[in-house]
């Protein structure tokens, strides 16, 4: 039975844009902690650009290291946003309404983090326009056989997709704020919501670009992570990274970790917003889990898979690298590590209904995905460039500089400074959407037993 | 808020006329019944004579058995998937699939058609001493020596019986209030029939509990042993076959291709049994609107699943990629794969987002036709492709190559074609069977649903309003 | 210069009765409007039914963006045509790829930009609004002819609004 607490337009304004119109404590100290921590990975980021990338423990043959595994990871967790917006506004979920606009929101920042690494990666990142198609004079063009001039294509329309997708969605709820501040602030929310007033037409047209929207991001969502997959795959000479399952095995992680991430987020949001809790529900949480126990065990059956397909390959050089993954230290305890993070402790904890409606248990359980499919994304890289591959004729290993330690810490706190200052000035919570469940709400009395129901036109 | 207040009498009528009407129908034999049954029968004997003649030449040489296993991947991927489309809907609590779940589950007893076609493959396919490359990495490592030398027979029958198996159980629960309805208010053979089948069924509250219950867990049970026998299948009698052939994605490919075939095969079927089979009152515009978006999206997945495989091997250009590439896509299988892509990708693609299309009662099951012939010409392409390549069996062929880079297509023989015609009359035949003995349209979640859908008055509009029980 | 008005119901049924009166009374369909703070269900006021051209952005921007894509893929490639890694130089894998990419750009901005126009925004003047209406108010706006703004204010003071607001629109 779902617990639910009907609320009144008023009520839900108020609860939901306190964070916005009185300050807490904690935030500006979040805030100047979080920067402070970016503007250390950004010293250390112009320190590699003095010294050059031989401050990392980059090297031949690892030449990808802690970057890109986290390219990698923050790009998985950005499809959490999409997943769960798109499919559950697609699928008409009621449990979606509250955690939409965070999610999105997760994903914008997570992407923004993604650049990031690959930028500093690449080790001139003011060159990056190379990538585009600008050069009329000279007519050198990039090439586009290349995976590495998808990447930049798909992220791109991804971040601008999920951006606009935000904004658009954010105008009903700018003019609330606009409705509830005065003087400057009403005028400039006033500009940001484009003078909305509430029309018939209006509300449709925001109905249908919900729908509309989730459908052209899906595909481009899907496209993104299986293109981040194939700079991997494409490549036949590395062992470990030439599968065919690569795409999917990727996009599932990336909503494994994704959608946890999200529940992180909801679990810290109920944690520090007082008076959400009639809004967030654990009821919430517990469909997440449930959730996130077929995400999981589906994107188990695709390790599976992906391990047991190169085993089938018979051919020795792919065993060692198994062997090298699975049974070397460090990457044996890694790989231990792993796996007990990403499936089998969370899994069997998410099984018990009472830990999905538990804060400090799905708090745990999900930060324990995380950090298990960062070293899913680090097994990847770094065991199979280890190996002597065709094109490298070194054998090497890697350990991660402070430099590397800290421009990765830095793209953690920035996906947080991005969160807190959004929360500061735009709402967490789509509240036109809460409104409209509220309203779309009915029961039906059967004997003893009330159903939920809402309005379907 | 009020809540809407429904009792067991304000629903009475329309209660009582779903189970008269859908009863009635029940009893009732079509116009045109028995006519297409002797046709099918006619067309399954000539499935017959054509096994009888394929039989003549014997189980040694598989070349000339890759139409006979193309046929029996296609029913394994269009009936024996269908039942899907009752137990997804009926997890996600979708009150559209009411009036299709029992026609989806119907369809798992064409499994056990499938299951007694399915035993001369297993003649043809030899065991693991020939050193094949397989899963079971017979004699590959140390340890594995003593794993069976029929592991992939052994494995691959028992998945297909528990499949079959689970499918059979699954219809059976969910026909027991309407076989006991039968039993109650049905008339002659069929009613002695329920009478046998429906065992104590009363309805008591226990009894429902216990229904819903088992209905769920044999519904998860299903699933995951269908994505199991695709698993098996696509590996140890399609992908092994060819030497060099490695897809890590296949089982999944295969088995995605089933949902989306499934899903087609529920939209014909509901087509037929609007357009024909006088349900026109039960199977309305929800159903053509929830399978066709489940169409659509299985459609994008089917290009996606493709291009994930075909980009990887048409970039490592390694030579036993290349050479797959060149197996599948060469020659007439170039005709068959653009058909396959057009039917099966294409065309959803673009009639879907098509709104006059899409909103019509024929347009998505036309679409629907188009991807069972797509799923059709690409089990064709795919099996009898791999069965034609000549060397397993034979120990000194390499495992890590084709031997050669363009072989022969093997071409449809006569007793192919009856084969081909044979098996999917008596697939047919053996659903049209069954639907005498089981109601097609399932009476007791058409009742149930009384309860839970209202229409009421909002203001100035007409809502609809959907219960959801926990 | 046109004047309007507004009034303020809690109830849906008044609101949708002030629209009835309001068409008796002769306001064209374009003179009238709804105001709400939430989506109620389409025709919940007995209001007209917007009618809307969105489902054509999307499909222009995809064929802008396809263009786009075919240029930057194949025209790059065809006036640098470097051979890289034994592929041709018009490769269709990862043409489809950019393409791709350009296509659902196209389509996801044209849409945004369609969604902002059939939504009548950006909207510079405000009207008689009333900031209630974000807290669960309903307002029904009258925009019309000066001389005709009293008769609307009357209507509106009939059916029983709590409050009502003039401007300029």
């Amino acid at each position: 039975m779902q617990e639910h607490i009907q609320l009144n337009q008023k009520e839900i304004n108020d609860i939901s844009l306190s964070p916005i119109l009185e300050t807490p404590k904690w935030w500006l100290p979040a805030v100047l902690i979080t920067f402070g921590f970016i503007v250390t990975g950004l010293a250390a980021f112009f320190y590699m650009v003095y010294h050059g990338l031989g401050v990392t423990g980059l090297n031949r043959p690892v030449f990808w290291g802690f970057f890109i595994v986290n390219f990698v990871f923050w790009i998985g967790i950005s499809h959490a946003g999409i997943m769960i917006s798109a499919i559950l506004r697609l699928t008409q979920a009621e449990w979606r309404r509250p955690i939409t606009r965070a999610a999105e929101v997760l994903t914008v920042f997570s992407l923004m983090a993604a650049l990031h690494t690959p930028l500093f990666h690449v080790g001139r990142p003011w060159r990056t326009y190379w990538v585009f198609p600008y050069d009329f004079s000279r007519g050198v063009w990039p090439n586009v056989r290349s995976p590495f001039v998808w990447d930049p294509s798909a992220v791109g329309t991804y971040l601008i997709a999920s951006t606009l997708f935000v904004i658009i969605c954010l105008l009903p709820d700018l003019a609330i704020i606009r409705d509830r501040t005065t003087g400057l602030r009403s005028k400039i929310y006033g500009i940001l919501c484009l003078g909305w007033r509430g029309t018939p037409r209006q509300w449709k047209m925001q109905t249908i670009v919900g729908i509309l929207l989730s459908a052209l991001v899906l595909p481009v969502f899907v496209s993104v992570h299986s293109i981040v997959s194939w700079d991997f795959a494409v490549i036949a000479g590395v062992e470990g990274w030439h599968s065919t399952i690569f795409a999917p095995y990727f996009i599932i992680g990336a909503i494994h970790s994704g959608v946890s991430a999200v529940a992180t987020f909801m679990v810290v949001m109920m944690w520090v917003w007082k008076g959400n809790d009639k809004i967030l529900r654990p009821d919430h949480l517990d469909a997440i889990g449930r959730l996130l126990i077929i995400v999981a065990t589906t994107w188990f059956l695709f390790l599976f898979l992906e391990v047991a397909f190169a085993l089938f390959t018979l051919e020795r050089p792919e065993i060692a690298l198994r062997e090298l993954q699975f049974f070397k230290w460090p990457f044996s305890g890694l790989f231990i590590l792993f796996l007990l993070t990403s499936y089998f402790i969370p899994v069997p904890m998410w099984m018990f209904k009472n830990v999905r409606r538990s804060l400090p248990l799905m708090f745990i359980s999900t930060i324990l995905v995380n950090v298990g499919m960062w070293l899913e994304r680090f097994l990847i890289i770094v065991p199979s460039l280890s190996r002597k591959t065709p094109f490298a004729f070194d054998w090497g290993s890697y350990t991660p500089s402070i430099v590397e330690i800290l421009i990765v810490t830095e793209t953690f706190a920035f996906v947080i400074f991005g969160l807190l200052l959004f929360s500061k000035f735009f709402p967490l919570i789509p509240l036109f959407d809460i409104k409209e469940g509220m309203v779309f709400r009915d029961e039906i009395k059967i004997g003893r037993r009330t159903v939920p129901a809402s309005i379907r036109e | 808020m009020n809540p809407h207040v429904i009792t067991a009498k304000s629903t009475l009528d329309k209660k009582s006329k779903i189970n008269n009407t859908l009863l009635e129908r029940h009893q009732r034999n079509g116009n045109y019944f028995w006519r297409i049954i002797s046709l099918l029968a006619v067309f399954f004997i000539l499935g017959i004579i054509g096994f009888v003649m394929k039989l003549n030449s014997g189980f040694n040489d598989k070349v000339i058995w890759g139409y006979y296993a193309a046929m029996f991947a296609f029913i394994l991927t269009t009936a024996q998937a269908a039942p899907m489309v009752a137990i997804a809907p009926r997890l996600a609590k979708a009150h559209w699939r009411r009036p299709i779940s029992r026609t989806a589950e119907i369809w798992s007893i064409v499994g056990l058609f499938n299951l007694i076609l399915f035993i001369p493959i297993l003649w043809v396919l030899p065991s693991l001493e020939d050193r094949r490359r397989s899963l079971w990495f017979w004699d590959a490592a140390p340890g594995f020596e003593s794993v069976p030398v029929f592991s992939p027979h052994i494995w691959t029958t028992l998945a297909l019986c528990s499949l079959v198996f689970i499918g059979i159980m699954l219809l059976w629960l969910s026909a027991l209030p309407d076989l006991a309805l039968i039993r109650d208010k049905g008339t002659g053979w069929q009613q002695k029939v329920a009478k046998k089948l429906s065992k104590n069924w009363i309805g008591t509250s226990k009894q429902w509990h216990w229904l819903y219950h088992r209905l769920g867990i044999l519904g998860a049970l299903y699933f995951a042993m269908m994505v199991f026998v695709h698993f098996l299948i696509s590996i140890d009698f399609l992908l092994v076959l060819v030497p060099g052939w490695i897809d890590a994605l296949l089982p999944i490919t295969h088995a995605a291709n089933a949902l989306q075939a499934g899903v087609a095969t529920m939209m014909l079927t509901m087509f037929c049994l609007r357009k024909f089979g006088g349900y026109k009152d039960y199977i309305g515009y929800d159903q053509v609107w929830g399978l066709g978006k489940l169409l659509f999206a299985l459609s994008l997945l089917w290009f996606w699943f493709w291009f994930s495989s075909f980009n990887v091997f048409w970039y490592g250009k390694k030579p036993n990629e290349l050479s797959v590439i060149d197996l599948l896509t060469t020659g007439p299988y170039l005709i068959i794969f653009i058909g396959v892509f057009l039917l099966n990708f294409v065309f959803p693609l673009f009639m879907m987002i098509w709104n006059p299309i899409r909103r019509s009662f024929w347009g998505p099951p036309l679409i629907a036709v188009g991807v069972i012939i797509g799923t059709f010409l690409d089990r064709i392409r795919l099996y009898v492709a791999a069965y034609s390549v000549p060397g397993i069996g034979d120990p000194n062929v390499s495992k890590h190559a084709l031997p050669t880079h363009s072989l022969p297509t093997h071409l449809p023989e006569i007793s192919d074609v009856f084969i081909m015609l044979g098996y999917i009359s008596g697939s047919i035949l053996v659903f049209m069977l069954a639907t005498k003995i089981i109601p097609v349209i399932n009476i007791w979640e058409q009742r149930e649903v009384v309860m839970y859908e209202i229409h009421k008055k909002f203001h100035r509009t007409e809502v609809k309003i959907l219960g959801k029980p926990d | 210069m046109k004047r309007s008005i507004i009034g303020l119901f809690l109830d849906e049924n008044l609101a949708a009765d002030a629209l009835d009166d309001l068409r008796k009374a002769g306001y064209e369909m374009d003179e009238y409007e709804v105001l709400t703070g939430l989506p109620y269900p389409e025709g919940t006021f007995g209001e007209d039914e917007p009618k809307h051209k969105l489902y054509r952005w999307p499909l222009f921007g995809a064929v802008c963006g396809f263009i786009m894509g075919f240029m930057i893929t194949a025209g790059t490639q065809v006036a640098y045509p470097l051979v890289t890694g034994g592929k041709p130089v018009l490769g269709v894998p990862p043409m489809a790829i950019i393409m791709y990419e350009g296509t659902m750009l196209g389509a996801i901005i044209f849409t945004i930009i369609g969604v902002v126009f059939e939504s009548r925004l950006p909207r510079i003047f405000m009207g008689a609004y009333d900031t209630r209406i974000t807290e669960g108010y309903i307002g029904v706006t009258v925009t019309t002819s000066e001389d005709k703004i009293e008769e609307a204010e009357k209507i509106l003071k009939n059916i029983g609004a709590e409050d009502i607001k003039r401007g300029w629109e």
